[in-house]
């Protein structure tokens, strides 16, 4: 591992040396043709969610009299369902707070662990980091039937703590790992330094350490956040009562008629609860690149 | 503190004097640093876990507990001859043939469709993201909104994408059948029944897989990429290597240790993948596309064999396994991050 | 002062006329005089339902529970799942004794954890006794043993559903009585272009109804009288040849159903032929009276039958049951009782259930006589289904075991298997079997 992650990003990309030699024509047969046409295939899902959730029900199921692939009668009202005749605010809320308690959950530990394991070097750090890793790799689907009866056991049944108590075992491995890699890109002067002066370790974590990682922080935060949006098998197991749920366990259940799918309202659910991860990586997402770059090599 | 009054210490590693003196409150230290971390481990995972795998030898119900019956569960789902069952599905899936099964009938085809779905997925992901890593590689303008949009498969929640490719794979509605006849590949009167048909509706989750998967892997690779030296490649240039070769020699050499950590997450989140399935097609259609993961779902939650479910889920255990030694060994060229003298 | 009898024949005449004014009137004198069990002080009660069919429906069942809470001053919280959910929820909450105190799911919900029930056999026997006794298929549901551990609150009716111009584009005049005929039917609608389609997805609703009538109209069964399981035998056999005929005739990606697909379908003229509650029907209506020609011509051309008769001799049909239970963990078992009867009133529920627009059929005799089923002459196929209907698990009990074949799909996947051609009917039978026999252990 070099001392070095976030830095190396931001360091222009003429990797490949040889792209001045190219025509325009072979630049255009081997980058843009085919760049193009894996985004378009990347992107199509969310053009057809977005048409679907403004187009009016009866060119839903028209393929014949009207082109498909456009409308001109956009309607609002798969949207105004969405909004005022469910409970999709309070959905929207609950995948926040669950999202926002796991995660700051999960950081505050991570801090800790990914500290202790790259600085306080105890005796059997090495084999606590191997068994964090490990643990990230435990997949909700083995867990989620246990888990079932002990959430139970410890009384979280139905409540939103049954997800921000649970989430962080998916998040702490890997945002450990993450800022594992950030910890020890910090210079050991400043921690001795510190140490010199007489700050405990609980100051150097807090007015060094963390300052100094905070790229590695938001990294962090952005990944467990996503993960959290994410999460259907326990939100799905755990979570019963309406009020409680979360946007993807919601969204699936919620716009049947019975035997009816409301399609414009379920595309324009899934369409609202994409939005907030869509805006945080729109900010965020050269941070990303940066944290999986910082992550990834050594 | 016991920290107050070091020496300034001459280099920078850890075994130097000052560090050594920390050692014998060091490890108390690290226990409460440990602490939070550890107490959502073991209590969320590492004993579920435990009782996951207990559970498997109960014929524990929803409602009542259950008794211990040993390896019975086991034995009703893989049979007396689960190898000879494991290799018989398999051909008879691939190959039409019809041996008997002395298991489970369908926990033998969720294995085969779990093996087929991660496979497939797994190695087209792979080769789709390194070809996106490569491009996304190369300089060219507005290569950071490139980059962002790219992503957005990865970030959007996998349920509501999966909800969105239900309704391009309708039976009835599908945009795709309608494109395709569009440009005459389809006759026109002809509706294809994208999750009805089973090879098709194979390929079809596997396709969604993919689709949501390949961002991930590519903008990983990307980040690999970036480390490699410019160097390096100009140093090739001059030496006259084709891209091919630069790639052969350089790229991938450089590459292999994120790929090995790439693909081991990819290959085991596909291995346990639910939400998509679950989604798409809730195992069917005829289970062609049940995965272990929702096998386990469908037979505990939805049957009531909390039990039978539990064993399910712990068979995908050995699978698992495998996978991560077959990457740790097999592709894994370095150490891991957690620090083993690598600093 | 009138007398209940009276009351009941002059609600019944004057249809929902009378009862929807006084509705609240109504429920205070209720509560005052007929209530067997007086909720709990502070009780407040959440109530788990599937998610309504008919938006009507829906609008009539709130009132009735608006009227409860005003007449009681029992608030009631109505939660919604979709069809398939409410068992996976309920199943939950009685492992882990918590949740919402009442659950209204279908067929043999409550017999998947019997001991969880609230024992509503004082409701059950008044609500019988007062209005002419329960369809013997309601008592089945609702009973597990002597005890009443949920209510039969209504039947959902699984009917052929068909377009009228397309059987006679075919050469038919109506839907055959008997399965040959039937088969011939579903081969013409495929010949002259207009195919039919049944739901072969993991759909509780529409692919058990008509796969467990394929088995049954043949003669087959999962288990005997005494819970043996008889499946794999010639019986079965045939009906697995018959569905794979049946399958062959129909429109491609029925294996994909579930219980929308063939609605969706149905309105988008994709298939002619199909089996569903009235909803498509109701569907159609509302469609065409929002302005939708194509909808009202569907609407015009459509009409409901019952489901052919096999070799077995007699009607096989397998309509929904929705049973209303209470869980022992509730803490307000009398307030969960009241409840129950006072939806079950006929004061209430014939208008709910005309609010559902023959999408519900009653589970008592005194609904024979509920004025609405003189409304629509395409609709009458639906009134009998309490009446029509075998019961889950066949000749067997109705019971966890029967509940567990039905969770677990068994007949569903053997059709299914046998239809797709994935495994040979003896196969598919075998497979059955195997299922079974572990489910009935």
């Amino acid at each position: 591992m070099t001392d070095q992650a976030a830095p190396t990003v931001a360091q222009e990309d003429h990797r490949e040396g040889m792209d001045y030699l190219e025509t325009p024509l072979s630049r255009l047969v081997t980058l843009w043709i085919p760049l193009i046409i894996i985004m378009v295939v990347l992107l199509f899902p969310f053009y057809w969610m977005g048409l679907t959730a403004v187009k009016p029900n009866n060119e839903l199921i028209d393929l014949e009299t009207t082109n498909p692939l456009w409308t001109w009668n956009p309607t609002l009202s798969h949207i105004y369902v969405l909004l005022f005749e469910t409970a999709y605010p309070t959905w929207l809320w609950n995948t926040m707070s669950v999202a926002i308690g796991a995660t700051i959950l999960s950081l505050i530990a991570s801090v800790g662990a990914a500290y202790a394991i790259v600085r306080i070097k105890y005796r059997g750090a090495n084999w606590v980091g191997g068994a964090i890793f490990l643990a990230y790799l435990v997949p909700p689907s083995i867990l989620f039937i246990p888990l079932a009866t002990i959430i139970v056991q410890y009384g979280l049944f139905d409540t939103p703590f049954a997800l921000i108590l649970t989430y962080p075992t998916i998040l702490i491995p890997f945002s450990t790992w993450l800022l594992m890699g950030y910890f020890k890109t910090i210079p050991f002067e400043l921690e001795e330094c510190a140490l010199i002066d007489g700050a405990t370790r609980w100051q150097i974590l807090t007015k060094i350490v963390l300052p100094l990682a905070i790229p590695g922080l938001i990294s962090a935060f952005i990944f467990c956040f996503t993960l959290c949006w994410n999460e259907y098998i326990y939100a799905l197991t755990f979570i019963s009562n309406a009020d409680n749920k979360t946007v993807p366990v919601a969204i699936v259940t919620s716009f049947t008629d019975g035997d009816v799918f409301r399609w414009g309202s379920i595309m324009a659910g899934a369409l609202a609860g994409s939005l907030p991860l869509v805006i945080l990586y729109a900010f965020f997402v050269e941070h990303y690149v940066a944290a999986m770059t910082g992550a990834v090599k050594e | 503190m016991a920290e107050i009054g070091l020496d300034r210490p001459v280099e920078r590693r850890e075994t130097s004097g000052a560090w050594a003196r920390l050692q014998t409150n060091r490890n108390w230290l690290g226990f409460w640093f440990m602490l939070p971390a550890a107490a959502f481990l073991v209590l969320f995972l590492a004993y579920p876990l435990g009782l996951g795998v207990y559970l498997s030898f109960t014929d524990t119900r929803i409602g009542r507990d259950g008794a211990w019956v040993g390896l019975e569960n086991y034995e009703w789902l893989m049979g007396m001859a689960p190898i000879a069952d494991f290799f018989g599905t398999i051909a008879n899936e691939l190959f039409g043939t019809r041996f008997a099964i002395s298991g489970d009938t369908v926990f033998w085809l969720s294995v085969f469709n779990t093996l087929l779905y991660t496979i497939v997925a797994s190695v087209i992901k792979f080769a789709v993201g390194l070809y996106l890593a490569l491009l996304l590689n190369r300089h060219m303008p507005f290569k950071a909104i490139i980059r962002a949009v790219v992503l957005i498969p990865f970030i959007v929640p996998t349920v509501l994408s999966a909800i969105a490719f239900w309704w391009i794979f309708d039976t009835q509605f599908s945009i795709l059948t309608w494109m395709l006849q569009g440009i005459g590949l389809v006759a026109a009167d002809h509706q294809i029944a994208w999750l009805g048909e089973e090879t098709l509706a194979r390929a079809s989750v596997i396709f969604a897989n993919i689709w949501r998967g390949v961002p991930f892997i590519a903008i990983t690779l990307l980040a690999g990429l970036q480390t490699v030296p410019g160097s390096l490649y100009e140093a090739a240039v001059i030496d006259g290597a084709t891209r091919w070769q630069m790639f052969k020699h350089i790229t991938y050499p450089l590459l292999t240790p994120i790929i090995a950590v790439v693909m081991t997450f990819s290959v085991l989140f596909t291995f346990t993948d639910f939400q998509l399935i679950w989604v798409l097609t809730r195992g069917g259609p005829v289970n062609s596309t049940h995965l272990m993961a929702t096998l386990s779902y469908q037979r505990a939650i939805l049957g009531g064999y909390l039990g039978e479910g539990a064993a399910i889920s712990t068979a995908m255990i050995p699978f698992l396994l495998a996978a991560i030694m077959f990457s740790w060994f097999g592709l894994q060229r370095r150490k891991w991050q957690h620090g083993e003298g690598n600093d | 002062m009138i007398s209940r009898r009276s009351l009941l024949k002059s609600t019944a005449a004057l249809g929902t006329a009378m009862a929807g004014v006084n509705l609240v009137g109504w429920a205070k004198a209720w509560a005052a005089t007929e209530m067997l069990n007086t909720p709990e002080d502070g009780a407040t009660l959440q109530l788990l339902r599937w998610k309504r069919f008919v938006q009507s429906e829906e609008d009539s069942f709130l009132k009735l529970v608006a009227a409860f809470t005003e007449a009681t001053g029992v608030p009631v919280e109505v939660l919604n799942e979709s069809l398939d959910d409410v068992q996976p929820k309920a199943s939950v909450a009685a492992n882990v004794d918590q949740g919402p105190d009442m659950f209204w799911g279908l067929y043999s919900l409550p017999h998947l954890f019997a001991e969880k029930c609230l024992d509503v056999s004082d409701v059950c026997g008044h609500i019988g006794q007062k209005y002419g006794g329960w369809a013997p298929s309601a008592e089945t549901y609702g009973k597990s043993g002597d005890k009443w551990i949920a209510m039969p609150v209504a039947y959902n009716a699984n009917l052929i559903n068909y377009r009228i111009s397309a059987i006679e584009e075919a050469g038919f005049s109506e839907i055959p009585g008997d399965t040959e005929g039937f088969l011939e039917l579903n081969k013409a609608l495929k010949g002259i272009g207009k195919p039919g389609g049944m739901a072969l997805g993991f759909a509780s609703g529409d692919g058990n109804a008509w796969t467990h009538w394929c088995l049954w109209s043949h003669g087959g069964n999962l288990v005997d009288e005494n819970d043996n399981v008889v499946i794999n035998s010639p019986e079965t056999e045939a009906a697995l040849t018959y569905a794979k005929a049946l399958y062959d005739a129909w429109i491609p990606g029925t294996a994909s159903w579930n219980d929308a697909f063939n609605n969706k379908a149905f309105l988008a003229e994709e298939v002619f032929l199909t089996n569903n509650g009235v909803s498509i029907y109701a569907a159609a209506k509302r469609n065409a009276a929002e302005g939708d020609a194509k909808a009202a011509e569907i609407a015009e051309d459509m009409d409901h039958a019952f489901w052919p008769i096999g070799p077995a001799g007699s009607p096989t049909e397998f309509h929904i049951c929705y049973p209303l239970l209470g869980m022992t963990y509730t803490k307000y078992p009398s307030a969960v009782k009241a409840f129950m009867q006072f939806m079950m009133e006929a004061e209430n529920y014939q208008p709910w259930l005309e609010g559902a627009v023959a999408y519900l059929s009653h589970s008592y005799a005194a609904g024979d006589d509920f004025a609405f089923w003189g409304n629509d002459p395409k609709l009458a196929a639906a009134k009998p289904a309490a009446y029509r209907t075998l019961t889950a698990g066949g000749k067997g009990s109705v019971g966890e075991k029967a509940a567990s074949a039905l969770a677990d799909f068994v007949v569903l996947s053997m059709i299914a298997n046998a239809c797709s051609g994935r495994a040979t009917p003896a196969d598919a039978m075998k497979v059955a079997e195997r299922q079974a026999q572990r489910i009935y252990r």
